[in-house]
This record gives structure tokens, sequence and C-alpha cells, in this order.
């Protein structure tokens, strides 16, 4: 008797804490699940919980696709290993999250009683971290095994706070939002469209790169992103919060293939000069000025490759070759002038993730920009290539142009290596650890090159060409694309993204107005039909 | 000496005196002088793998003579202590069928699956040890572990299939924690209880779990294998918590030393030669105390990028660029970093060897499928890749031979490999390295 009574009172409190679930948050027909980055979910737990939340743990490793590792995070899964972890971090995460010094700010209601288990307010808790963990309402079972969790819990330990952190535990290592689970409604013929609250956190994870806020949920409660205006008001909204910032570098730090340092080690007896610290503060060189230039400045993207303006701290005076005589951490820099740099491809990152431990290469740096800003990848070279008549440095050719060149009088080698070669050659005054030089092996560097019809002369001509080659900003809205909407880049098409790729070189190929055309675009929102559209029901059904 | 019940109703064998001198296992062996441990379990047969890139080099490491006592080579010199307990197989093919020869992964791709791989860096089914890890795994606390030595946690090549590989771990530190961190149930312990902890857990993991229904039945293909894989690991996770409660089946004597320092891991030689013994020791006592069966240890990616401090071409750079020594005919310093290999290898043999258990030591009770990627690095050539295997399988797999495999396919010596951990299999490979045939001279 008594037991049924209080399930009529937990079925109460649950209808009070679901409420309405508009028919698009959970009818929907999944079409994407996008595992979270590490950057993704350690600043969704940031902004849920707070900053003072602490992560550790292990996060399983992304593969590069179509140029990004965004793109991966839509065909893997996880694995036992990778699930141990999350189910570590979730728990530490809600003890943290309940314990005594966090409650008052984090849990919204008090217990009844302290040892007691109360319903309404665990279902209160669970379904506002619900929410703003799986970005939509969680659904009436998924809110009622977690009620009834804490309640054995706070059972079992005499204390409510224990049952919430269990039921909190869950949340956190579900597929629901450990993937961002993307569901669509049908939106016109044979078409699909994602629903309001995947609509959201699309927005929110490529803008600020985390959870979407309770303003964007609210909106996507109202069903405003589904109309032009309250689109535009919430884009215009994320657009103008420095939180851009944070979306933008996660966005560059992949096109730019800024993780290659993770792994990048250099010979300590050839480079002493090369550390950890000078691999870091590399990367943030290159993202503080892609971010000042493309957001601060709202300058043509173009001009990153010719750009003379960087940032510097101590480490990376050493490597320029300049004094660094101030107080602050980083100062702004322009580049020697008798060095030849321009823009970010003859910054030390650039020059050092794509070469050797012991030294540069032409190939490796030719292949990787490339794929990177031309969207243009190079194919492997036939297995049975004999490359070492060509790259003996005992023998007559000195300087490794000479010794690539040799390449040119094969024609199964020249196919690629004209591809390729030219940009890495052009780089071929900067060392492994982009240090400038003018001298290999006791000969004078010729960093001359021809490539698509076009010749230049080293890496301003390179910059130069870059800057002017149509296929650099086309390539940076297709990557935009693929990233926000986790697709490979190889399969999306200039036409895919011609709106919005207008609007870019309208403004002067100009950052925001290509986010803004982009994203107040219907396309982007556009879903392929499930696979299983036919056979499947709705998911609403429960 | 304390003497627990279950040591005085056993321990007949050689008195207390010679025990205390002796590790503990030692005592106990059956009427046919099968080890068991303490509790008169079997002790399990582990599976181990060992991949090193860029192969050796045929003329200085494949033995003149075929079968037993044969003259050990150059490049097998590191690995001569433990000659005895190895077979080495010469002259293996790997079939591409209609697939390219994607550089430095279809060799790896077929030693580990017996398939000839469709794309570049996917293994097209599940990798051999965790073939065996659904046999034999069943009770211990993880499936498997992987550790990689390069400090890489992507040179992990152990798969279920898919693109997803089993993340290795990646330092010495993390490999201890994994393994010795928290959830480990010290098997030594003798005022052992379950952590009420750890069943709260369980509950969590079941309402995870009840998650499924609600979702599986409206993807599409792909998603839908997305998601099976999550919600198996779930229940990986739920049979981790499952032998966490479970009081240690298997009381080894070793100690668990104490958390290692964060070190570099890279992939310089001087730094693998600190970590790869640091990490084969982990591996060997997390077998010892059935922390898991299957420990896949890497020293490189396929392509290896291991390098000598001071050569500025490194090993892979080096099997492509160095020309051959028209006097020697073969490439002298890629020569020098296949033994480097060899010598991790070796180290790795040595930690098994090194923990004694029932009538001999953990490497007789284990087999370890050492592998790679090439035969001939410098054009990616696959005929006669070499296969190293070593570890006596409890008693299953004859040892000491050097196999001539006059163009027999790779997935030979896996389905010999399944076949001594006792797995019932009869083919294994696809396309023409689908093989019937295991090399029955060596199972005993």
């Amino acid at each position: 008797m008594h037991n049924r009574i209080s399930v009529a009172i937990l079925a109460l409190v649950i209808l009070a804490c679901v409420g309405q679930v508009p028919a698009s948050a959970a009818g929907g027909e999944v079409v994407g699940m996008r595992r979270l980055t590490e950057q993704e979910y350690r600043n969704s737990i940031a902004d849920i919980f707070g900053k003072d939340i602490a992560v550790q743990g292990v996060f399983e490793p992304g593969k590069r696709i179509g140029g990004l590792i965004e793109a991966s995070g839509a065909i893997l899964s996880i694995t036992p290993v990778g699930f141990d972890s999350y189910s570590k971090m979730a728990d530490s995460v809600a003890v943290q999250a309940t314990s005594e010094k966090a409650r008052a700010r984090l849990i919204s209601c008090k217990p009844a009683s302290a040892g007691q288990p109360d319903d309404a307010c665990a279902a209160q808790t669970f379904s506002h971290y619900g929410l703003m963990l799986f970005r939509r309402p969680l659904t009436g079972d998924e809110l009622q095994s977690r009620v009834k969790l804490a309640a054995s819990m706070t059972k079992a330990s005499g204390d409510f706070y224990t049952g919430l952190r269990y039921g909190l535990a869950s949340l956190l290592q579900s597929s629901n939002f450990l993937f961002r689970v993307e569901l669509a409604v049908p939106g016109g013929a044979k078409e699909y469209t994602l629903d309001s609250y995947s609509r959201a956190a699309r927005l929110s994870y490529l803008f600020w790169n985390t959870t979407p806020d309770a303003e964007l949920l609210k909106a996507a409660q109202a069903n405003e992103l589904g109309t032009p205006a309250g689109l535009a008001t919430q884009v215009d909204r994320l657009m103008a919060s420095p939180r851009l910032d944070t979306g933008m570098r996660a966005f560059f730090s992949d096109m730019l293939q800024l993780d290659t340092f993770d792994n990048v080690s250099k010979d300590s007896l050839l480079y002493p000069k090369w550390s950890v610290q000078l691999a870091a503060a590399a990367r943030e060189e290159t993202l503080r000025t892609t971010i000042d230039l493309a957001l601060h400045d709202n300058a043509d993207i173009r001009e990153l490759m010719t750009t003379s303006k960087t940032y510097i701290n101590r480490n990376l005076a050493a490597i320029y070759g300049v004094p660094f005589n101030f107080d602050e951490d980083w100062v702004p820099l322009a580049f020697p002038p008798d060095q030849g740099r321009s823009g970010i491809v003859t910054q030390i990152s650039m020059l050092s993730m794509f070469s050797h431990p012991g030294r540069s290469s032409p190939t490796e740096r030719g292949v990787a920009l490339m794929d990177i800003f031309l969207c243009e990848p190079t194919p492997t070279p036939p297995n049975n290539v004999d490359f070492s008549i060509v790259n003996n440095t005992d023998g007559p050719l000195k300087t490794v142009r000479e010794r690539l060149m040799a390449h040119a009088t094969n024609p199964v080698c020249a196919s690629c290596h004209t591809h390729s070669d030219p940009i890495g050659l052009s780089l071929e005054g900067f060392d492994t650890i982009g240090r400038h030089r003018s001298t290999e092996n006791g000969q004078v560097i010729d960093v001359s090159a021809t490539l698509q019809g076009k010749s230049f002369v080293g890496a301003q001509g390179l910059g130069r060409f870059l800057h002017d080659n149509p296929k650099y900003p086309a390539c940076v809205a297709r990557k935009l694309y693929s990233y926000a909407k986790g697709v490979d880049s190889q399969d999306v098409e200039l036409q895919d993204v011609k709106a919005a790729y207008k609007a870019f070189g309208d403004s002067g190929y100009r950052m925001r107005n290509l986010l803004k055309a982009m994203t107040e675009s219907e396309d982007f929102f556009r879903a392929a039909p499930p696979a299983v559209a036919a056979k499947s029901t709705k998911l609403a059904s429960q | 000496m304390k003497l627990d019940r279950r040591f005085l109703l056993r321990g007949t064998c050689q008195g207390a005196a010679a025990v205390m001198a002796l590790p503990f296992l030692d005592c106990f062996l059956d009427g046919k002088g099968q080890a068991l441990a303490a509790t008169g379990k079997r002790i399990p047969t582990r599976f181990n793998t060992f991949f090193y890139g860029l192969g050796l080099t045929k003329s200085l490491w494949v033995p003149k003579t075929a079968g037993l006592n044969y003259e050990t080579t150059i490049q097998l010199k590191p690995l001569e202590p433990f000659k005895k307990k190895m077979n080495v197989f010469s002259g293996l093919r790997v079939m591409v069928d209609d697939n390219p020869n994607f550089q430095h992964w279809s060799g790896v791709g077929a030693s580990a699956t017996g398939i000839s791989p469709s794309k570049t860096g996917l293994f097209d089914s599940k990798t051999i040890d965790q073939t065996v890890a659904d046999v034999v795994s069943r009770g211990s606390r993880f499936k498997s572990v992987a550790a990689a030595c390069a400090g890489d946690p992507k040179q992990s090549y152990s798969s279920l299939g898919g693109a997803n590989n089993l993340p290795a771990e990646a330092s010495p530190l993390s490999l201890y924690t994994r393994l010795f961190g928290p959830g480990f149930q010290d098997p030594s312990r003798t005022d052992w209880k379950p952590d009420p902890q750890i069943m709260l857990q369980q509950s969590v993991l079941s309402v995870v779990a009840e998650d499924r229904n609600r979702v599986t039945q409206h993807l599409g293909p792909s998603d839908k294998a997305r998601l099976d894989q999550y919600f198996t690991s779930v229940r990986e996770a739920e049979q981790q918590i499952a032998a966490e409660l479970k009081r240690p089946d298997i009381e080894a004597k070793v100690d668990i030393p104490t958390a290692p320092d964060e070190m570099v891991v890279n992939s310089a030689l001087p730094n693998m030669r600190k970590v790869l013994p640091l990490m084969a020791r982990l591996g060997a006592l997390a077998m010892a105390t059935d922390q898991t069966r299957v420990f896949n240890l890497s020293i490189s990616e396929p392509g290896s990028q291991m390098f000598v401090p001071g050569d500025p071409l490194g090993y892979h750079q080096s099997t492509h660029e160095e020309p051959l020594d028209p006097i020697l005919a073969y490439q002298p310093r890629v020569a020098r970093y296949n033994v480097y290999s060899m010598e991790l290898f070796a180290a790795f043999l040595k930690e098994l060897d090194a923990v004694p258990e029932g009538d001999g030591t953990l490497l007789d009770h284990s087999l370890v499928y050492g592998f790679t990627d090439v035969a001939f690095a410098k054009i990616h050539a696959l005929d006669g890749i070499p296969v190293l295997i070593a570890g006596g399988a409890s008693g299953r797999m004859k040892t000491g031979h050097h196999i001539v495999g006059d163009g027999s396919p790779v997935s030979r010596v896996g389905l010999t490999l399944q076949k001594a951990m006792g797995l019932s299999v009869d083919s294994w490979g696809g396309g023409s390295m689908e093989t019937k045939s295991p090399y029955t001279e060596l199972l005993a």
C-alpha cells in the first residue's frame, strides 16, 4: 500500500519536472552521434558545474579525417578502456558537485531530511542537470530511473547527497552525454532537418566549443531556432560574446593540426633549444595570431599568409633570434625583416611540426600545407620507390633541393613531388625547429619554386601565392562546414557551402561573415534521411 | 612466516623452511606436474603481443638451418637467452589479394587479423588478441591491457574491428594507475573484504545500461554498431567490477612496486630503453596477479619513428634513404635499428621470464606474438615478413624451432597461436590467407 502511494507520488513529481516535452525534443530520428572531444567535454563540465570542478582522466584519442579530428567524432565509439576512464571521471565530477562545499551553489533544493530519500528534490536536480548534460530534457524513463537509483543509494548510505552523487554519475557516463546525439525531423520533401535542441547544440559547440547555455536551451524549447529571426538572434548573441574566441581556437587548432605537437620530438643533441615548453609556446603563438587577425581585427583571412605580425614569449624569442626584455609573458612582434618570414606558414609551429626530428623536410611540409590550406591531400608514393640515390648526403647532391629535384627525372615520382615539394622548398630557409638559415651543408639554399604554373621565391613568395590562391579561402569554408557538421571535408563540395562562401567573398573574406552566413542558412541543419527511416518508429513512444 | 589455512591444507611438498626461500607458488604442482595456484586452480595461460615497426634485415636475421638447434643469427642475438623458449618463422607471406599494399599497414593488418586490410589504418576484423581474450579473459579484471612504449596511445594494434582501436597506456605511470591504482585488489592481503563503494558503482552501471532499450532501434547501421560498442564497454565495466568484488584467486607472491615517476616517453631510443622494462614489468605483474590475461605492448608506429639522438634521419627515414652498402648488400644503419628492436623485445621477454610461477615462469605460461609491418622496409615488401613467438603456453606449444615457411600465409601462425591458447577454432584469416592448417608439429 505504502509502496503504491510512493510510486504515484514519484510519477507526479516526474511529470512536473519533465513538463511538456516539445515534440522535437525526443520525437526525432537519430541522424548523428558525435563523441565529445576532450576540450568539448572539459568546457561542458566547467560550464555546467563550475570551473573549480577538476576533470582528471584520459580521453580516447581521435583520428584526423579530411584534415579534421572533429570529423572522427562522428565515426568513433567508446572502447572499454575509454569507458573505464569516463566512468571514473563521472564519479569524480559527481562527488565534487555534491560535496558539502559545492552543494549550496549547485543543488537548488534541500531534502526534507538529509538522511532520507527525497524524490522531489532528486527529480528537480536530475531534470536540471539532465537538460544541461543531454542538451535536451530527460525523458520520463530516464528521469525515473535516476530518481529510483538515488533513493536506493540514499537508503543504503543514509545520506541524501550520496544518492544524488550516484544519480549524477549515471547521467555523466551516459551515451547521451558522451555523444552529442543529433535528432532530426522531416523538413520538407524527402528531407530531414535537425530538431530544435540539436540545433542549439550544433551552434553552441561551433561558436563556444561547449554545451548550450540556459538561454540557448530556452530558445530551443520555445522552438525559436526554427525561425530565421529567432535563429539570427541567437547567432548574433553567440558571435558577440568573447567566448567566440574559445570556439574558433578549437576550430583553428584542429584545422592547423596543432595537436600534432603532442607527438613531435626533436633530437636533443642536434637541437638542444627544443623543449616541451617551446612546443606549447609555438602552438599558442599561432592561435593568438590567428584569432587576433580573424576575430579581433576582423581582417581578411587571407592575410594570415602574409602578415608580419605575431606574438612571442621568451622561449620563442630565442628561436626568432630577437631580444626579449619585457615583463609580460607575451608581447606582439613584427618578424625581423631579414628573415623572409610571411604569416603563420613561417611560424615555428608550422615549420617544426612537419619536419623530422633531426632535419627539415620539404616533402612533409609541402604535403601538410597543401592539405591544410588548399584541401589537397597528396597520394602516397609507390611501394617500391628507391629513395636512396636521391637522399645520400655523402654523394654529389648536397642540398635537400638537389636531392629532391632528382625525383623529377622519374615520372612516377614527379607527378606527386611537383604537387607538394615546391611549397616545402620555398620554406627551406628555416630549419626543423623554425630557425632562419641561409646555407645547408655549405651550400647557399635556393628557395625558389614553381607551383601550378606560378613561380615564386622563398616563404614570402609562398605566402603571396597562398594569399592569392582562391582555393585557400574555399578550403577554410569547406573545413569550417565539415567541422561544424562532423563530416569528411573531402566529401564536401564548394557547392554545399555556396551561399556562405559567397557572403565570405563579398565581405573580403571576414571569418565572422562566413560564420554568420553559414549558420543562418537552412542548409546548415539539413540532414540525410535516417538510414532506417522506412522501418523505424518515433523515439518518443515511451 | 604466517601460513594461511589453504597453505596448511596443501602445504605438503617441501616443508615450510624451504618454502620460505622459494617463491610460494612453486610448491604446488598436481600429480602430472601441471602448475597450480595456491587455491588449487590451474594457472591461466596468458597471451601477449609485441609490435615493432619496420621489420628486420633478411640476410642478418634468418637462421641458416631449419628445425631445432639452429645457429643464432646476428639480429636474433639479443633473443639468444630465450632461444629455447621461442619459435621463429621465416619465409611467410602476406597476400593482399585485391587490396593495395598499404604502406606499413597491410602487414600489420594481415598479422593481427589474418585478413588483408581494405583501408589503411583500419583492421577489417577483431584483432587476434581480442579473439583470444573473448575466450581466456573471463573472470580476470581487465579483458586486455595495452601499453605503448613510445608514448602515443594510438600505437595500439588491438581492435574490436571498425575504426576503434583500444587505446594504449602511454606512460609507465598511467599503466601503473590502470593496473594497480584504485580498484586493485591485492591478492596477497589476508584481510580482504569487498569494497562497498564498488558495489554501489554496480547499480550506477545498470542504470546506464538500461538506457539502451530506448535508443538502439532508431539508428542507422553504423551508428547502431557504435552504440553497441558503447554498451559492450559498459558491460565490460560491470564485469570488471564483478572481478573487483571477488577475493582474488591467485595468491601471487610478487611485490607490487610503488607508482613510477612521470618521465619523458617518446621515440628517442634512450628513453625507450628506460620505459620498456618498466612497462614490461608492470604487465608481467598484472598477469601474475590476474588483473589481465592479455597484454599488448608496442614500441612504435608501423613506420617506426624511433631515433638515436644525433641521427638526423631516424629509423623510418633511414629505411628509405640509406643506400644499400655495396659490399655488405644491406643498409648498415637500418640493421642497427633492427637490432635495437630485438633488444627491446628481449627486455620484454626477460620481465615475463623473471616471474616464477608454478613449475616454471610466467613466460612458460604465456604466448607472446611478436609481429611487424614489413619484411623489407625500403620497398615496403611483405614477403618473408618476420614472425617471432615466445612462451610455452603452459606446455601446449613446443619451442626452440626455426620454421621455414616456404610461402605459407602469415595467418598460419595466428591459427597455431589460437590452438595453443585452447580456442576451438578450425580456420582463421580471410581471402588467400584463410587457413585451416596450423603448425601441428608445434602443438603439444
